[in-house]
């Protein structure tokens, strides 16, 4: 059955306000994802047709954009994304043992999401943060300078977070 | 030699020193020099793109290659289009188009008139040096009537350009980016606009495939004949194809006074009743099917016995077999001429000029000016009310159009009035019961002869296959035989020969002939010299 | 003079970022003396252009010419369009300066839309930097509320707004062109040029692309003047610079020195040198779309000439260190996955080149490699070179050139043995027996 989906009030302060910033409409279509992410906790095919219809533009134009760009929550993304930075400077210094590790952890290879829904782990290119490689991104946070014992203790502490989150 | 009016632009091309109109790019220009640059993205309809590369030349303002769809002649510009520089950068771009390209020509409609094909033979290499796994991208329906080959799309984005700029729908994205680009449309939306069909034409490669023509012929095999859709008033220009006598598909034919380089979904596939099982392919009488010299005997015998006798005409009829029902109405005295008008569909515009008239009858205008006056409008009604009070027994109404209800319910209803009907008709229907006799009629792409646009612009069409085992002969022929059983005609000619004596007879066709009008049409307004404005003034 | 930190001088302080930091520190007494209704926009466009201020986001442009090519009387408005999209594998300084220095952004930006006539900035900042934008964000609505954006920026009259503004994760948009189109909502495809953005930018109208440390320069240049400016480092790309090393170091971090600085020095002083006691083997001097260099070529200056001259680039100036261990077959693949990734798809020579290249080094990397192939890369590069709309395909051709060309041993090694040892020691059984025939 098919939801329909809308912005809470706030939300629509700030879409409002978006718009006020651009001098044309499309171009609040990137932040107007954004908000449409964190508000709906994904962007698929309903988010997509919402943002396309408030934002009065055509949908397939807007299901270009979303699978042109890496970085939106495509649906059926798990609670945590864990995306290990796996370019150059990274893999230099070991971001395969990372997913490696993840993958031994979690029982999922990277493009794959945990069956409880929890966890999706991808690899991504560079992060902009050579300096502190290995390094992931666990949804908007870094994590840095891992060593394995980091990424054991990364999803130790994912994992009592969403049980506490759930009780 | 360029209007002295409008700046030129000398600039050099292969060597020679060359002029254009300023301001063409060097793609335009150097076409008109005979020298054809080889385009995949590029279409003179759309934006331009820039994407595809095909069209790189040596330049001698840029110390790289550059694409001459974008780029400007200039004065002094220096172009190659044949140099090392050019070359190389032509077949570096085939050579990449090509390795992910599946090499199912054999099997792809688009197959003998690809882009890619084509270029392939001018400018690819003969072998592979690409020995990876090729991509595969989705191969699924875009709408009821494309799908996508995604395997074979080359990113061009003709299509999704179209339904940005000409049909303004938009139905139509890339997904994804890289080499995993791809046309797509929004999930649960599917490609279904007025115009849809014109992204298969337009497609450089067979990534959108018509369900409608999908193994339906090799295109190499079929013949093609330039023609005017009758899908309404509007006379887009068509190349109707054909494969052993069949029309297998109509293509739009460029026209930058009527249609640009499109065509309408509604005409495009609005020939299927030409086949449908309910023709009527022979004449016949009460008593069965007549032929040919039988059918014309009881036709004059009906005539020779009606004290009055009513034309229905209706819009489909061509100018010249208008001038002949005008020609056997004048010879009877006291007869009465009218048009039945079918129920009109919807008119459309789309963003960048393209229309659909409402009006779906390509020649409602052209029996106008063949009988000088309101044929549909208050004729028509002087003719219905006439067969309402009964003060007419006798009437032959032609129907051309693909309705199996002919004229319509409130026609048919007037029609039986009349206690003698001739009919002439493209398909079975109750409309023809009781009737007199029954003659097969032609339908567009069936008959031979000219129409006028809405737009004053007369056109030929042509007859483009003949229906049934034995042709029957259609309205022209034997319209003609009629005359000549009756003595009004010394001899039988064709649609040309007609036309003729139509202009000679008849103002607004004053002074035009068949080869006249060409391919591309007339203006009826643009009088040829030596013919006075007396007709139109 | 001794060399004075402008980026970094004061990162180790908790309130560093803060307005009030800031200001303390001197901080937009520069903006106030140019947006004063005394100074002459054309005397900063002079002033950056006498100073030799070249553009720190890769192509190193000259940033006082690029400001002249703007039209100065246009009925179109003019926009600024701030590149901080920070994309390119091995350069992490932009996002150094947004979460530590934002007010000199900032104020950079201030100077930019006076001297050019703009009253409407965009920061593009790639989405995955949300610490950065929070504090970018921070700082902007600091900026307003003191009055230093807005309709009376800085009570010059001048109306100055700045906006963040998000990417959603592709490398294509850290391109000036294809940042304009992402920021325009679309696909971020690079436009055809010309129109060059400073004449057709984005929204169809003039616009200036600078990188988030060429801005940060501009401060410093108004306060210490174009002749003090253009000494630090060589005369023709001067400055102070933020270096990025990453990989194979002790010490991998963001480096604060004056143009022209050694590479050598650089790595071995600066970055601590190789890691764990190894030699060097190979260094890509400027972002991964740099040539590479071996260690014998790495006694070179790091400033744009004396790079180029090397036949390479300083590109972003993001040093990727790779020590004696390093299998160069493997170093390839990452990279050519890196561009297969990231390609737009646009243009027909990278949307397939790219791809190609990561086929090809992933089949001699996994042990079926041939010979021939070292030569077919060459070309498959040659193919992709200065023939696409903007440089990404440049950018994968040049690498994967000379790293063919620079470490022929790592590749024939590696078709001649079954693949290169990282992908080998991955599937032992699988090159048992290829990996015996050695």
């Amino acid at each position: 059955m098919a939801v329909t989906l809308s912005f809470s009030p706030s939300t629509m302060k700030q879409y409002e306000w978006l718009l006020t910033r651009y001098p044309t409409r499309r171009a609040a279509l990137l932040p107007t994802l954004r908000l449409a992410e964190s508000e709906f906790g994904e962007i698929g095919v309903p988010e997509m047709r919402y943002v396309a219809d408030l934002m009065e533009i055509p949908p397939a134009f807007v299901f270009g954009v979303v699978t042109f760009y890496t970085h939106y929550r495509r649906a059926g993304t798990g609670k945590y994304h864990i995306q290990v930075c796996s370019t150059l400077s990274c893999a230099l210094r070991g971001s395969e043992d990372v997913v490696t590790r993840i993958t031994e952890r979690l029982g999922i290879v990277p493009g794959e999401t945990t069956d409880c829904g929890l966890f999706s782990l991808s690899k991504v290119e560079c992060l902009g943060s050579c300096d502190t490689a290995p390094m992931l991104q666990m949804n908007d946070d870094y994590h840095e300078d891992l060593s394995i014992d980091d990424v054991d203790q990364l999803i130790e502490q994912l994992r009592e977070s969403a049980k506490g989150g759930s009780n | 030699m360029p209007d002295i009016k409008t700046p030129t632009t000398r600039w050099t091309l292969n060597g020679q020193e060359v002029e254009n109109t300023s301001g063409m790019t060097i793609l335009e220009a150097a076409s008109e020099h005979g020298v054809e640059i080889p385009c995949f993205c590029y279409h003179p309809g759309l934006s331009i793109a820039g994407n595809c590369r095909i069209c790189m030349v040596e330049s001698n303002r840029s110390p790289k290659p550059v694409i001459s769809c974008s780029e400007r002649i200039a004065d002094g510009l220096e172009i190659e289009t044949e140099s090392e520089v050019a070359v190389d950068a032509r077949n570096s771009v085939m050579e990449f188009q090509l390795i992910n390209h599946p090499l199912d020509c054999p099997v792809c409609d688009k197959s003998g008139e690809c882009v890619l094909q084509d270029h392939s033979y001018s400018h690819g290499p003969d072998r592979s040096r690409f020995i990876e796994d090729k991509n595969i991208r989705h191969t699924k329906e875009l709408g009821p009537t494309i799908s996508i080959w995604g395997n074979r799309c080359i990113v061009c984005t003709r299509c999704t350009r179209f339904c940005d700029e000409i049909s303004g729908t938009s139905e139509l994205c890339i997904v994804e980016r890289g080499d995993r680009s791809v046309v797509d449309v929004f999930p649960g939306i599917p490609i279904d606009n007025q115009l849809a069909g014109n992204t298969v034409d337009i497609c450089p490669v067979g990534a959108l495939i018509s369900h409608d023509f999908k193994f339906e012929a090799r295109v190499w095999n079929m013949e093609r004949k330039d023609s005017i859709c009758g899908g309404c008033s509007r006379g887009c220009n068509i190349e109707v194809e054909t494969l052993d006598g069949f029309v297998k598909r109509l293509m739009p034919r460029e026209n930058q006074d009527v249609n640009d380089w499109w065509m309408c979904d509604e005409g495009r596939y609005g020939w299927r009743h030409l086949y449908s099982d309910d023709r009527v392919l022979e004449a016949r009488g009460p008593s069965g099917p007549l032929d040919s010299s039988r059918s014309i005997t009881a036709f004059i015998e009906i005539l020779d016995n009606s004290p009055r006798v009513a034309f229905l005409i209706d819009p489909f009829l061509t100018c010249e077999e208008l001038h002949l029902v005008h020609a056997l109405a004048a010879s009877s005295s006291d007869s009465l001429v009218g048009g039945w008008l079918p129920e009109q569909g919807a008119a459309a515009e789309f963003p960048a000029g393209f229309k659909i008239s409402a009006d779906k009858h390509p020649n409602r205008n052209g029996a106008e000016q063949v009988f000088g006056h309101q044929v549909f409008g208050e004729d028509a009604s002087h003719l219905q009310r006439a067969l309402d009070d009964g003060s007419i027994e006798t009437i032959v109404a032609f129907c051309g159009g693909p309705d199996p209800d002919g004229p319509g319910q409130e026609w048919s209803a007037a029609l039986v009035k009349a206690s003698t009907r001739i009919l002439f008709s493209v398909l079975e229907g109750n409309w023809l019961d009781g009737a007199a006799l029954v003659f097969p009629a032609t339908a567009p792409l069936e008959k031979e002869g000219t129409w006028v646009s809405e737009d004053d612009r007369l056109q030929r069409t042509r007859s483009c296959w003949k229906p049934g085992e034995t042709p029957f002969p259609g309205e022209l022929v034997l319209l003609q035989s009629l005359q000549s059983a009756l003595g009004t005609r010394s001899r039988s000619l064709s649609a040309a020969g007609i036309f003729r004596e139509l202009s000679e007879v008849c103002a607004p066709f004053a002074g035009h002939n068949h080869s006249d009008i060409g391919s591309s049409g007339l203006l009826l307004s643009d009088r040829p010299a030596g013919v006075g404005a007396g007709g139109g003034a | 003079m001794a060399f004075r930190k402008i980026f970094t001088q004061h990162i180790q302080k908790k309130t560093c970022h803060t307005m009030a930091f800031y200001k303390q520190h001197g901080g937009y007494e520069q903006a106030k003396a140019a947006l004063s209704k005394r100074k002459k926009p054309d005397t900063l466009i002079d002033l950056v252009k006498a100073s030799n201020l070249r553009g720190r986001g890769g192509a190193g442009f000259p940033t006082g010419v690029k400001w002249g090519f703007v039209p100065k009387t246009t009925d179109k408005p003019k926009y600024l369009v701030v590149n901080a999209d920070e994309s390119e594998p091995g350069t992490f300084k932009d996002r150094l300066i947004m979460e530590k220095n934002p007010h000199l952004l900032l104020e950079g930006i201030l100077i930019c839309c006076k001297a050019v006539g703009i009253e409407t900035a965009y920061i593009y900042i790639r989405g995955e930097f949300v610490f950065a934008t929070e504090r970018l964000q921070k700082a902007i609505d600091e900026a307003y509320d003191a009055g230093f954006l807005g309709n009376n920026a800085l009570g010059s009259g001048q109306r100055i707004d700045v906006t963040v503004h998000r990417g959603a994760g592709a490398y294509i948009c850290g391109e000036e062109t294809g940042m304009l189109t992402s920021l325009e909502g679309d696909r971020g495809n690079p436009k055809l040029k010309p129109p060059f953005p400073a004449i057709e930018g984005v929204f169809g109208c003039p616009t200036v692309v600078n990188n988030v440390e060429t801005l940060a320069n501009l401060p410093y240049i108004l306060e210490i003047g174009a002749d003090a400016y253009r000494a630090i480092g060589p005369e023709n790309s001067p400055g102070p610079k933020l270096f990025c090393v990453s990989g194979h170091v002790e010490n991998p971090g963001t480096f604060e020195l004056p143009m022209g600085v050694p590479l050598r020095t650089l790595i071995d002083k600066h970055a601590g040198g190789v890691w764990k006691g190894r030699k060097l083997k190979a260094v890509i001097p400027g972002g991964s779309s740099a040539h590479v260099l071996t260690a014998d070529e790495c006694d070179v200056a790091m400033d744009i000439e004396s790079l180029a001259a090397a036949g390479t680039m300083l590109g972003s100036a993001g040093v990727i260190v790779m020590d004696e261990t390093t299998c160069m077959v493997d170093a390839m693949l990452n990279v050519m996955r890196f561009y297969h990734h990231e390609s737009c798809g646009q243009c027909t020579p990278c949307r397939e080149g790219t791809g190609w290249l990561a086929k090809i080094t992933h089949r001699i990397a996994h042990g079926e490699g041939r010979m021939e192939d070292l030569d077919l890369i060459q070309d498959v590069c040659d193919r992709m070179v200065g023939k696409t709309i903007c440089a990404l395909a440049d950018a994968a051709a040049f690498p994967a050139e000379s790293i063919v060309k620079k470490f022929k041993s790592d590749f024939e090694s590696a078709i001649q043995n079954g693949g290169s040892p990282a992908w080998k020691k991955r599937h032992p059984s699988v090159v048992g027996g290829a990996a015996s025939h050695a």
